[in-house]
């Protein structure tokens, strides 16, 4: 009976994991085929809305928006939009400078780049962005956080 | 009818008024991402029920302090185990927590107390952002109120201290557009049944344990996954099985989260197959 059981208990989790990885791949497979995601954001006219959303958060949190003091605000737009549009799969090449660069001796924390992550998370959802295409857009950009950082 | 102790009872009474006002009233919160302070395991670290995880307690990020507070209780078929736990997070470096744990023996009579004192430093990386992860090592140190029941089981001590080394990493858009949560932890131990039934015994001493879970987040603010736990079996009395969950979190802000689960946690003092459920309120600022 106990032998059994604990066989059993490991079968399930096995099986758990297992599928978990199987239909992983499914997934891949099938969103892959369609549609990019920039076209699953809604293109460019829904990528500058998500920017200036953000921007618009942005400005209202008062320590986070003391790093654009120095900043072009309408050239920042253009850029990070051309940026989300290459990430994305979009029909834009990024050629404004490395993000290491870009953050240099900004002394941005940990808590202020969280924080401007879930300003564009909100942004995304305000803009009607289903929830695979954030998840998959913030995955992402989430590599660049080493970059953004390394400079600090 | 079981009666859960008053110190149970009162922390109980002050998590549900307190998360039904920050329910109520969203305030100032730490940056960390919803989700990412997880909710807390039964011996008081950030994890995920049964295990700890490596994500520190709280949203709290570099700057900032986290504190949490939680009221857990679980049924199986012949005990019942209750916990009030708490949890500080400094800049999300160390956290440091604490928690008290009583098992009520239903149907053999009595109940076993524990307190564990733990530690967790985060060594590097971020559950979101690093390639490998988030790396985090801790130490639990449990002491026993009355140790003669397990003493007369077989146990060699009723204190003992466990390590462990945990990662946890959060695979975006991994599974139908989900971001799934992995967490594997290595707990180095000598506790039976995490330390209720003493610790060591005639058939062993300390060992290396394997932890791990899996996760969906169906939504940012809900989590179903499930969680296994490797165990020794030290007591020749007390067959010990490994523990295994299936749970569900929903993180109604930075501040509530709700964690219901399924457990089965084997044989446990001589009593077979012990399964039943798990409910987990948590209160974070």
């Amino acid at each position: 009976m106990s032998l059994l059981s604990i066989a059993s208990r490991r079968i399930i989790f096995t099986f758990l994991l297992l599928s978990t990885l199987l239909m992983q791949g499914c997934a891949q497979h099938n969103s892959g085929a369609t549609l990019s995601l920039y076209e699953r954001i809604g293109g460019q006219p829904a990528i500058e809305a998500i920017v200036e959303n953000l921007l618009y958060r942005i400005a209202e949190d008062e320590e986070v928006v003391g790093y654009f003091a120095n900043t072009n605000i309408d050239l920042f737009a253009e850029s990070f939009a051309t940026q989300l549009c290459d990430i994305s799969d979009g029909p834009c090449r990024y050629d404004g400078p490395p993000m290491d660069r870009a953050h240099q001796t900004m002394g941005i924390t940990d808590a202020h780049f969280n924080r401007v992550v879930a300003y564009l998370d909100i942004a995304m959802r305000h803009e009607g962005v289903s929830l695979s295409a954030r998840n998959d857009l913030l995955g992402r950009l989430a590599p660049l956080y080493e970059d953004v950082m390394r400079l600090r | 009818m079981h009666q859960p102790s008053p110190l149970y009872r009162r922390l109980l009474l002050m998590a549900a008024t307190a998360s039904a006002l920050l329910i109520a009233l969203p305030s100032s919160a730490g940056s960390r991402i919803l989700g990412t302070g997880a909710v807390s395991a039964i011996e008081g670290a950030a994890g995920g029920g049964l295990s700890p995880w490596a994500v520190l307690s709280s949203t709290a990020s570099d700057n900032e302090l986290g504190a949490t507070a939680s009221a857990t209780q679980a049924w199986v078929d012949d005990y019942q185990l209750s916990v009030a736990s708490a949890s500080i997070n400094v800049h999300d470096r160390l956290e440091l927590s604490m928690a008290r744990q009583t098992f009520e023996l239903t149907t053999l009579g009595g109940e076993l107390e524990q307190t564990i004192y733990a530690a967790k430093v985060r060594l590097f990386g971020s559950v979101l952002y690093h390639p490998w992860g988030i790396w985090s090592a801790g130490m639990m140190h449990k002491r026993l109120k009355d140790g003669s029941v397990p003493t007369a089981l077989g146990a060699d001590d009723t204190r003992g201290t466990d390590a462990f080394l945990s990662a946890s990493k959060l695979l975006f858009n991994a599974f139908l557009g989900r971001n799934v949560l992995v967490n594997g932890t290595l707990r180095n131990t000598s506790a039976n049944q995490g330390g209720l039934l003493g610790f060591g015994g005639d058939q062993g001493g300390r060992a290396w344990m394997a932890e791990g879970s899996l996760g969906v987040f169906i939504t940012p603010n809900w989590i179903v996954g499930t969680e296994y736990r490797q165990k020794p079996d030290n007591l020749s009395v007390a067959r010990e099985d490994d523990w295994q969950s299936l749970y569900s979190a929903y993180f109604f802000n930075k501040h509530v989260s709700l964690t219901g689960a399924w457990l089965d946690l084997g044989d446990i003092a001589g009593l077979p197959s012990q399964q039943g459920g798990y409910v987990s309120l948590q209160a974070a600022f």
